[in-house]
C-alpha cells in the first residue's frame, strides 16, 4: 500500500505543474496597452523614439552626423586610416553595401515606429495640454525620421525639376492604419507626397507640443527651426523665412565655440540628441566617424579638405574651432575638431547636435536671397558674420557673391555636422573637390572621385538589398 | 543528505579496506568461447563476495579467492559457468552460447531494450567504439562519421567550442537546429555539453526517426541523442587512471602569403599601375636602403601570433558494486592553451559520481552527482583588426612584430620592453590580445535522483528528478592604457569592465507507470503512462564600470564610476503527458505505438498544446523458420511512422511588448520590441522510416540500412519583413539592422539513405582486423513557403522547389582578356562588366549542405598492438570562400596577399589570370567567384596502441596497462582554398541565433581547425 501512496503522490506533484505552462508573464517588459497610462510612462516611449533617432546619428561607423561630410567636398580620406566609408567616399556604394545604406533606413523606420506606438496608444490619456506635448513631440519625431528618409533615399524637391514627381519614401502613420498589417509591403510615394505629410505633421505639431521640454526633446522652438529647413527644401521659402522668425535661440558667440563642441555650453543649440556621457558608455563614439586618438598620436580616417581650410580667413574663429594638428606615423593632417569628445576627454562621444540657431539664421538668409530679397539676405547673413569677427566675404555683397557668401559662410558653420552633402544635393550642384592630398600641406593621396555631377543617380541613396529582398515593390532608385 | 552521504562515503571505504587487506590466494586463467577464441570482458566474481573482474582484451584474469570459494564467470550471450577454487592456481574456463542469442541492449527513449525488440532507428556509439579519440574535449565531435545520419560539422578550432550536429539533415529553419540532448534520462541543454567529461560516457544512442524520439515530442524535432553515463560493475574496485599530452597547430593552407620582398614588390607593380591604394605604401615610396630594411624583417606573422599549443588530459575513475549497491567515480582535468599566443585557453576539471543501491526489493534508488568547471578565452571572433586569425593574414610582411626606429633598432618603453608595433592596421592585436581581456567561467552542478518501484509482477513505476544549474561567469574589459582604451577610452576614466553572470537552472521531473504481460506463450503486451515537466530559468546579472587605478586590478570595487547595471530573468516550461504501448508475438512481429500531449509556455492561449504520435512495427525474419539454418544471425525489417514538434524560439513571441533597457541621455525609454505573432504555433514534423538490420555468419558482419522521408511543417522562421515596419533587435546594443517576425513560414523535406556496417574481417587468437563505415545521403526541398514567396538572407535563399538555403549570389564569369575587367552575368544570362547586387540569383544545387557524408574506419589487433584510423568525409556543400578572397583583393593592397595575387592580367589576350587590380572596386564584391566546393576526405584520427601483456603485468601491481600514440586531423583531400571544416564563419558576423545564419555557409577568420599529435597512457589498478 505504501507504494502505492508514493506513486500517488509523485502524480499529484507532477500534474500540478501544469499552472506554470498557463500563468507564465513576462519578468521585465511591458504591455504597450496598458503601460502607457499616465504623462510620465508616454515620455518614455517618446523618449524611446528619440534613441532610435539618436543611434542613427551617433553610430561610429556610419552616422548621419558625419556621413554627408563624407560624402562631399570638405574631407578627404587619410591614407593612414582604416579606410572606413571609402565606398561611400568614393561614391562606389551599392544595395549591398555595409553601413549608412542600410542603418539609416532601419533606424529611421524603427523611430517612427515608436513615435506610431505612442500616436496609437494616446487616447489612454485624457485630453488637455499634457496629452497634446506628448502627441506634438511624437508626430514631430515621426515627421523628422520621414524627412531624414527622404533626402536620403529620394531627392529634394528643390534638387531639380522631376524631383517632386520622382520617387520618395513610404510614410508611415498609425492613423492611416499603416500600422496594423505587419506584414505590409508598402510602395514607395512621390517626393511631393512626403514633403506634404512631412510638413502637415510638423505643423500640426506645432500647435500641440509645449515650450519647455527641454533641447534634448522637440518644443515649439525646435519644430519651427526644423520647419525652416523643411520649408527650405521644400522651396516654399516666405514660410522658411516666417518659420526661422520664431527661433527665438542666440547664435552662439564665436569666443565660445570650442566650448560648444566640448559640451561645456549648450548656446545656440536648438535640437540636440543628447547623449549622457557617464552611463551610456557604450559603441557611440559618434567622432570615430573622422578620427581615433592614442599616445601615439591622432588617426584620423578623414581629414579636413586643404583648399578648404585654407579658403578661410584666419580671423574667422570657427577656423580654429574645426581644426587641430593631426599627427601620425610623422606625418601632419588637418584633423578635425568638433566630435573630440567632451571636455578633456578624447573618445569621441558628445551630444549630436542636430539643430542650430546659427543653421536657422543661414536657411532664412538663403531663402530670403531666393526670394530676391537681397537687402534682407545680406542683412541676416551679417547677424551671423558679427559673431563670427567679420566671417568670410567681402561683406557688402550682392547678387551671385552674396548667394555665395551665404551658402561659403554655411559650409564654413556648418562643417562637418551632417550638412554638406545635402546642401549640394538640393542645390542641385555638382560636387567638386580639390586636387590636393591628404596631407597638411596638401600633399599625399588627392581623391578618386573628384567631381560627381548634380545628375549622378548616387546622390539618391540605394534602397538596401535586404528591403528589396522581402518587399521587391518598394521599387530601387534608378542605376543601382 | 548528510548521512546518506556518510552511508556512501562507509560503504566506499569497505572497498578500499578489502583491496588493502585480503589475503587470499592468486587465481588466474583464460576464459574462451565455444570455439577457443579468447573472450574479453568475461565478468569473473567470487560467489556471494562484492569481489570480481574482468578478462582482458586476451581473455586473462587473475583473481583472489579462497580455496573452496566458487567463481562465476558470467558474459552476455552465454551460459553463465560456474568453477570451484581447488589447489590449482589456474581456472581456464570455456563458455557456451546461450540459447537466448547475442542480445545487443539498445538505449532508448525511457529505457534500454533488446535490440531484437527494437522497431525504429536508433544508432549506437559505445564508448569502446570512440574510446581512441577520448583526447578530444568536446564529445561531439568524436561522433562524426561514427553514426549514420549524423552530421557533424565542426563550428570552428577554438577549444571548448561545440559543433553543429545536425540528425537526417536539415529539420527546421530556425537558427537552432541541434538536437535534443538527453543525459541520464535528463534533458540537458546543449550549452552544458562542453562540461561533461568523455570518459564519463558509456553510450551514445541516437533516436533518428520520429517514432523513436516521439516520446520527447515537443522537443524532438531534430533528433534526440541519449547520452549514459558509466556505472559502476558489481565486482572488485576497478581504478583507472588515463593521462595524455599533446600538441596542436593550425592545418596550412594550400596557398602561400607574401613575403616581404614579394609583398614590397607586388605594391611596386599597383603603385606602377595608378592603383590608388598602393601609391603611398612602402612598396612604392621606399629608398632602396629602406627597403633593404623592411626586407630584412620579413615577419612570419603566423609565428609571432600563433603557437603550437599545449594539450593535456588526466582522468581518474574507481567504480565497482557489490549486488545491492555500485558506485563510479571520476575526476578528470583537461587544459588545451589553444593555438593564439599569449592568452591561457581552455581548462576544465570535471568530477562526477553515479551511484545506484536497491533499498528494498521492490525499490532502487539512483543518484548521479556531476561538478564540472570549465574556463576559456574568448578572443574576438570578428571580421577585424581585432581577430588574431585575420592578422596573420593582413599583417604586412614588412612589419616587424616590434616597432623599429630608422636604423632598425627595436624601440623600447621607458620601462625598457620593447613596444609591439601597430602594423598597417594601427591596432596591435599581439598586445591587444593581452590588453582587451575576454574569458568565461562555465560551472555545472547536475543532479539527477531516480526511484524505481516494482509494484507487482506486471505493475512498475520509475522516478526521475533532474537538476543543472549552470553558472556562466565572463569578464570582459578593455585595460587603462590598453590598444582600444587608447582611441575609445575616456581620459579621466581609464578601463572599462563588465562582468556578466548568468545562472541557467533546469528542471526535469518525470514519472513513468508501466504494465506488462504476457498472454498464453507469446503475446507480450506493454504499455506506459509519463507525466512530465520541464522548466528553464535564466537570471542574469551585468556590472560594469570605468575608470580602474591600475590595469593589474580587475575587480569593480576599485573602479571610479559604474556605467551599466543590469539584473533580468526569463523563463519557459513544458509539460508533458504521453502514453506508449506494445506489443510481440514471439519476438517475431513487434508493434508499438505512442502518443504524447505537450503544453509549452512559447505559445498564445490558441496554440499552447500540441499533439504528436508515432506507430511501428518490425518484423524479424531470422526467428522464422525458413531462415532458421541460414547465415543469417539477425534480419530484422521494420517501418515507423511518426511526428515530433519543435518549440524552439525566444520567449513571447505571440505578445506585443515593450522593453525598457535603453536608455536616452541617461533616463529610462519605453520601446516596443520585435513584431509579435499571436498566430505562432508548433513546428511539426513526420517522418517515414523503412530500415533493414541484419547480422550474418555469426554477427561478423552486422549493419543496417534506412531510408527515410522527413516533412517538416509550419516551420518556426525569423521570417524578414519590410524595414518600414519598423522592428527591433531584440538585444541590446545591437546596431545591426534586422526586421523579422518570428513565423510558421513554410515547409521543407528531407529524403535519405543511411547505411552502416561493421565486419570483422580476421577474427583468431592473435589477430584481429575490422572494418566499418557509415554513409548517409541527403536530398532536400524546399517545399511550400507562405504565399510562394522567396525569403532571402544575405548569402543563401529559401524558395519553393529548390534545396534549402541555396546560395544567392551574382554570378562572376571570369576576366575579360582585352582589359582585364572582371566581368559578371545579369538576370539574363548575358555578360557584362558592371557589378550590380541586383544581378543576385539562385544558384541551382549549390548550398552549404552536403549531400553525402560519413565516415569509415578500420581496427587491426595483433597481440596486443593496436592500429585505428578513422577519416571522415562530406560532399555536395559550397562554401564562400571570404578568407582566400582577401588574400587575393586588390583593394586591399594595404594589407598581405597571396603569392598568386601576381598572377594579374597584364596585357590583352591573357587568360587564365586574375582581374587586373584596376577593377578592385568590382572584383571581390560578393559573387560567386569565391563560392568553392566543400569537399573532403580527412584522416580524422590514427592510434597505435599497445595493451601490456600478463607476463609483463604481473610483474606490476597493476591489471592492465596500455600506451598510445595518437594523430588528429594529418591528412586532407580537398580542392576547397582553406580549411573545408567550416560551422562558424566569423562569430560576430553571423552566429546561430541571428537572423539568416546558415551553418558552414562561408569563411571569414573564425578559429581554424587543428592538426594535433596526442601520446598517452592508460592504466589499470
Amino acid at each position: 500500500m505504501k507504494k502505492y501512496l508514493i506513486i500517488l503522490i509523485t502524480l499529484f506533484f507532477v500534474t500540478s505543474c501544469n499552472d506554470e505552462i498557463e500563468d507564465l508573464k513576462p519578468f521585465s517588459q511591458g504591455d504597450p496597452s496598458t503601460f502607457f497610462n499616465s504623462v510620465r510612462t508616454f515620455q518614455l516611449g517618446v523618449d524611446g523614439a528619440l534613441q532610435q533617432m539618436r543611434l542613427y546619428y551617433e553610430d561610429a561607423g556610419s552616422g548621419l552626423q558625419g556621413i554627408p561630410d563624407i560624402l562631399s567636398d570638405n574631407v578627404i580620406i587619410s591614407r593612414s586610416g582604416r579606410l572606413s566609408n571609402r565606398d561611400y567616399y568614393e561614391y562606389t556604394y551599392n544595395p549591398n553595401t555595409l553601413g549608412p545604406v542600410s542603418l539609416y533606413f532601419y533606424k529611421a523606420y524603427n523611430s517612427i515606429r515608436t513615435a506610431n506606438t505612442v500616436i496609437k496608444q494616446i487616447d489612454n490619456l485624457p485630453a488637455g495640454e499634457d496629452r497634446d506635448n506628448i502627441l506634438g513631440q511624437a508626430l514631430a519625431i515621426r515627421a523628422y525620421a520621414h524627412f531624414d528618409l527622404a533626402r536620403i533615399y529620394a531627392k529634394i524637391p528643390t534638387q531639380s525639376d522631376d524631383a517632386n514627381g520622382s520617387l520618395g519614401v513610404a510614410y508611415i502613420k498609425a492613423e492611416d492604419g499603416d500600422t496594423e498589417d505587419e506584414l505590409a509591403k508598402p510602395k514607395r510615394e512621390t517626393v511631393a507626397a512626403n514633403y506634404t505629410e512631412i510638413i502637415e505633421d510638423l505643423e500640426k505639431a506645432l500647435t500641440l507640443v509645449g515650450v519647455d521640454n527641454g533641447l534634448e526633446r522637440f518644443n515649439k522652438n525646435s519644430i519651427n527651426g526644423i520647419l525652416s529647413r523643411v520649408y527650405l527644401y521644400n522651396g516654399d521659402y516666405q514660410k522658411a523665412i516666417d518659420a526661422a522668425d520664431k527661433v527665438t535661440t542666440k547664435i552662439i558667440k564665436g569666443d565660445k565655440l570650442d566650448d560648444l563642441y566640448t559640451d561645456v555650453t549648450q548656446d545656440g543649440i536648438v535640437f540636440t540628441l543628447a547623449i549622457n556621457s557617464a552611463t551610456e558608455t557604450r559603441n557611440n563614439n559618434v567622432g570615430v566617424l573622422y578620427n581615433q586618438s592614442n599616445d601615439d598620436g591622432v588617426r584620423s580616417e578623414y581629414v579636413i579638405d586643404h583648399e578648404f581650410y585654407n579658403s578661410i580667413p584666419d580671423t574667422d574663429p570657427r577656423k580654429a574651432a574645426m581644426r587641430f594638428v593631426g599627427k601620425w606615423e610623422g606625418n601632419d593632417y588637418n584633423a578635425v575638431k568638433k566630435f573630440l569628445g567632451e571636455a578633456g576627454e578624447n573618445n569621441g562621444r558628445v551630444d549630436i547636435k542636430v539643430l542650430r540657431a546659427a543653421e536657422v539664421i543661414l536657411n532664412k538668409a538663403e531663402a530670403q536671397y531666393e526670394l530676391g530679397k537681397t537687402t534682407e539676405a545680406l542683412a541676416t547673413l551679417d547677424l551671423l558674420r558679427a559673431e563670427r569677427n567679420g566671417g568670410a566675404g567681402a561683406g557688402g555683397e550682392t547678387g551671385a557673391a552674396l548667394e555665395d557668401a551665404i551658402q561659403f559662410n554655411r559650409r564654413i558653420e556648418l562643417a562637418f555636422e551632417g550638412h554638406r552633402f545635402f546642401d549640394i544635393k538640393r542645390r542641385g550642384e555638382d560636387l567638386n573637390r580639390s586636387n590636393k592630398g591628404d596631407l597638411i600641406d596638401g600633399t599625399g593621396t588627392p581623391p578618386v572621385a573628384q567631381t560627381v555631377s548634380a545628375g549622378n543617380f548616387r546622390f539618391q541613396l540605394p534602397i538596401p538589398i535586404s528591403e528589396r529582398n522581402v518587399n521587391p515593390d518598394f521599387n530601387q532608385n534608378p542605376g543601382y | 543528505m548528510r548521512t546518506k552521504f556518510s552511508g556512501i562515503l562507509t560503504l566506499f571505504l569497505a572497498f578500499v579496506v578489502q583491496i588493502t587487506f585480503a589475503q587470499e590466494k592468486t587465481i588466474s586463467g583464460t576464459v574462451t568461447d565455444d570455439k577457443g577464441l579468447p573472450l574479453p570482458g568475461v565478468n569473473v566474481v567470487v560467489r556471494n563476495t562484492a569481489n570480481g573482474t574482468q578478462t582482458d582484451f586476451d581473455g586473462n584474469y587473475t583473481i583472489m579467492a579462497n580455496r573452496g570459494a566458487v567463481l562465476s564467470f558470467s558474459y552476455v550471450g552465454f551460459e553463465t559457468k560456474d568453477s570451484a577454487v581447488q589447489d590449482s592456481d589456474v581456472i581456464n574456463v570455456q563458455l557456451v552460447a546461450s540459447a537466448a542469442e547475442l542480445e545487443e541492449v539498445v538505449i532508448q527513449a525511457f529505457g534500454a531494450k533488446s535490440r531484437t525488440l527494437t522497431t525504429t532507428a536508433i544508432s549506437s556509439v559505445a564508448a569502446s567504439d570512440v574510446k581512441d579519440l577520448v583526447p578530444s574535449t568536446g564529445i561531439d565531435n568524436m561522433l562524426q562519421g561514427k553514426a549514420a545520419g549524423v552530421q557533424v560539422t565542426a563550428a570552428n578550432g577554438r577549444p571548448g567550442q561545440t559543433a553543429y550536429i545536425q540528425i537526417r539533415g536539415i529539420g527546421s529553419l530556425s537558427a537552432d537546429t541541434s538536437p535534443l540532448y538527453i543525459v541520464d534520462g535528463i534533458p540537458m541543454d546543449d550549452d552544458n555539453i562542453p562540461n561533461i567529461n568523455p570518459n564519463d560516457i558509456e553510450n551514445f544512442s541516437i533516436l533518428k526517426d520520429a517514432a523513436s524520439s516521439a516520446l520527447y515530442g515537443s522537443r524532438a524535432a531534430n533528433g534526440v541523442v541519449l547520452i549514459t553515463t558509466k556505472q559502476g560493475k558489481t565486482g572488485q574496485a576497478k581504478i583507472i587512471f588515463r593521462s595524455s599530452i599533446g600538441s596542436a597547430k593550425r592545418i596550412k593552407d594550400p596557398f602561400d602569403l607574401m613575403n616581404a620582398s614579394q609583398k614590397l614588390e607586388l605594391e611596386r607593380q599597383y603603385a606602377a599601375l595608378g592603383v590608388t591604394a598602393a601609391a603611398r605604401l612602402p612598396g612604392a615610396t621606399a629608398s632602396e636602403e629602406e627597403r633593404a630594411r623592411l626586407i630584412s624583417y620579413d615577419t612570419d606573422w603566423e609565428e609571432e601570433l600563433l603557437r603550437n599549443s599545449y594539450i593535456q588530459s588526466n582522468s581518474l575513475s574507481i567504480s565497482g558494486g557489490s549486488e545491492k549497491f555500485n558506485y563510479f567515480l571520476s575526476l578528470g582535468y583537461d587544459k588545451n592553451s589553444g593555438i593564439i599566443d599569449r592568452i591561457k585557453g581552455y581548462e576544465r576539471i570535471s568530477t562526477r559520481l553515479n551511484t545506484s543501491y536497491q533499498a528494498k526489493d521492490w525499490l532502487r534508488i539512483g543518484a548521479n552527482v556531476a561538478v564540472s568547471r570549465f574556463t576559456d578565452d574568448r578572443p574576438r571572433d570578428r571580421n577585424n583588426v581585432q581577430n588574431p586569425f585575420r592578422g596573420v593574414y593582413d599583417y604586412n610582411p614588412y612589419d616587424p612584430l616590434y616597432s623599429r626606429d630608422d636604423q632598425g633598432n627595436i624601440v623600447l618603453d621607458g620601462f625598457g620592453n620593447p613596444v609591439i608595433s601597430p602594423t598597417n592596421t594601427g591596432f596591435p592585436i599581439a598586445r591587444a590580445i593581452t590588453t582587451e581581456p575576454d574569458t568565461a567561467t562555465n560551472l555545472l552542478t547536475l543532479g539527477n535522483l531516480s526511484a524505481d518501484i516494482t509494484l507487482s509482477e506486471n505493475f512498475s513505476n520509475s522516478f526521475k528528478v533532474g537538476v543543472s544549474n549552470r553558472r556562466f561567469n565572463r569578464y570582459q574589459a578593455s585595460l587603462g592604457g590598453g590598444v582600444l582604451q587608447q582611441f575609445v577610452g575616456s581620459r579621466k576614466f581609464p578601463g572599462t569592465q563588465r562582468n556578466t553572470q548568468t545562472i541557467d537552472l533546469e528542471f526535469n521531473i518525470s514519472n513513468i507507470l508501466s504494465y506488462q504481460q504476457t498472454f498464453g506463450d507469446a503475446h507480450n503486451f506493454g504499455a506506459s503512462f509519463l507525466v512530465e515537466y520541464f522548466q528553464r530559468t535564466l537570471t542574469s546579472l551585468i556590472a560594469g564600470s570605468r575608470g580602474f587605478p591600475s590595469p593589474d586590478i580587475n575587480y569593480q570595487i576599485v573602479a571610479a564610476e559604474p556605467t551599466q547595471a543590469d539584473t533580468d530573468r526569463e523563463q519557459n516550461a513544458i509539460f508533458g503527458q504521453a502514453l506508449l504501448v506494445d506489443y510481440d508475438y514471439d519476438s517475431k512481429y513487434i508493434l508499438s505505438g505512442s502518443i504524447r500531449r505537450d503544453g509549452s509556455t512559447r505559445f498564445g492561449p490558441k496554440e499552447k498544446y500540441g499533439y504528436f504520435y508515432s506507430g511501428s512495427a518490425a518484423w524479424n525474419l531470422a526467428k522464422e523458420n525458413f531462415l532458421s539454418d541460414s547465415f543469417f544471425n539477425d534480419l530484422k525489417l521494420r517501418v515507423s511512422y511518426g511526428t515530433a514538434g519543435n518549440d524552439n524560439i525566444d520567449e513571447f513571441l505571440y505578445l506585443n511588448l515593450l522593453s525598457f533597457n535603453r536608455t536616452y541621455n541617461g533616463e529610462s525609454t519605453a520601446l516596443p520590441t520585435i513584431i509579435a505573432n499571436p498566430d505562432i504555433k508548433w513546428e511539426s514534423q513526420s517522418q517515414l522510416n523503412i530500415g533493414l538490420e541484419f547480422g550474418l555468419w555469426n554477427n561478423r558482419i552486422t549493419g543496417a540500412f534506412d531510408y527515410y522521408i522527413k516533412k517538416s511543417d509550419d516551420l518556426l522562421l525569423p521570417r524578414p519583413i519590410s524595414a518600414t515596419v519598423g522592428g527591433l533587435p531584440a538585444v541590446r546594443d545591437d546596431t545591426d539592422p534586422e526586421n523579422i517576425i518570428v513565423s510558421n513560414v513554410g515547409e521543407i523535406e528531407n529524403r535519405g539513405f543511411e547505411f552502416g556496417i561493421n565486419a570483422d574481417i580476421i577474427r583468431n587468437e592473435n589477430l584481429k582486423w575490422t572494418v566499418g563505415g557509415t554513409m548517409s545521403i541527403i536530398d532536400n526541398e524546399v517545399k511550400k513557403l507562405v504565399g510562394g514567396q522567396d525569403i532571402t538572407s544575405t548569402r543563401t535563399i529559401l524558395r519553393e522547389g529548390e534545396e534549402i538555403n541555396s546560395f544567392f549570389l551574382v554570378r562572376y564569369a571570369g576576366v575579360d582578356p582585352n582589359n582585364g575587367k572582371p566581368l559578371f552575368l545579369d538576370l539574363d544570362g548575358n555578360v557584362t562588366d558592371t557589378y550590380s547586387a541586383s544581378n543576385a540569383v539562385l544558384l541551382k544545387g549549390k548550398s552549404p549542405q552536403a549531400n553525402l557524408e560519413g565516415g569509415f574506419y578500420t581496427t587491426i589487433n595483433y597481440k596486443g598492438f593496436g592500429l585505428r584510423t578513422d577519416f571522415v568525409y562530406k560532399s555536395g556543400n559550397y562554401i564562400l570562400n571570404n578568407q582566400r578572397s582577401s588574400t587575393l583583393s586588390p583593394n586591399g593592397i594595404n594589407r598581405n596577399q597571396s603569392v598568386d595575387a601576381f598572377n594579374y592580367w597584364k596585357k590583352p589576350g591573357d587568360t587564365g589570370v586574375l582581374p587586373s587590380p584596376l577593377f578592385g572596386a568590382t572584383s571581390n564584391q560578393r559573387s560567386d567567384r569565391f563560392l568553392q566546393k566543400g569537399d573532403y576526405i580527412r584522416l580524422r584520427n590514427v592510434t597505435l596502441s599497445y595493451d601490456f601483456p600478463e607476463t609483463v603485468l604481473k610483474m606490476l601491481p597493476i591489471s592492465g596497462m596500455r600506451i598510445y600514440a595518437q594523430g588528429q586531423n594529418l591528412w586532407t583531400i580537398t580542392k576547397y582554398e582553406g580549411d573545408p571544416e567550416i560551422g562558424l564563419g566569423s562569430a560576430e558576423t553571423s552566429q546561430p541565433g541571428d537572423d539568416g545564419f546558415v551553418a558552414g555557409a562561408f569563411s571569414q577568420f573564425s578559429y581554424p581547425q587543428v592538426k594535433s599529435y596526442t601520446v598517452g597512457l592508460d592504466i589499470e589498478f
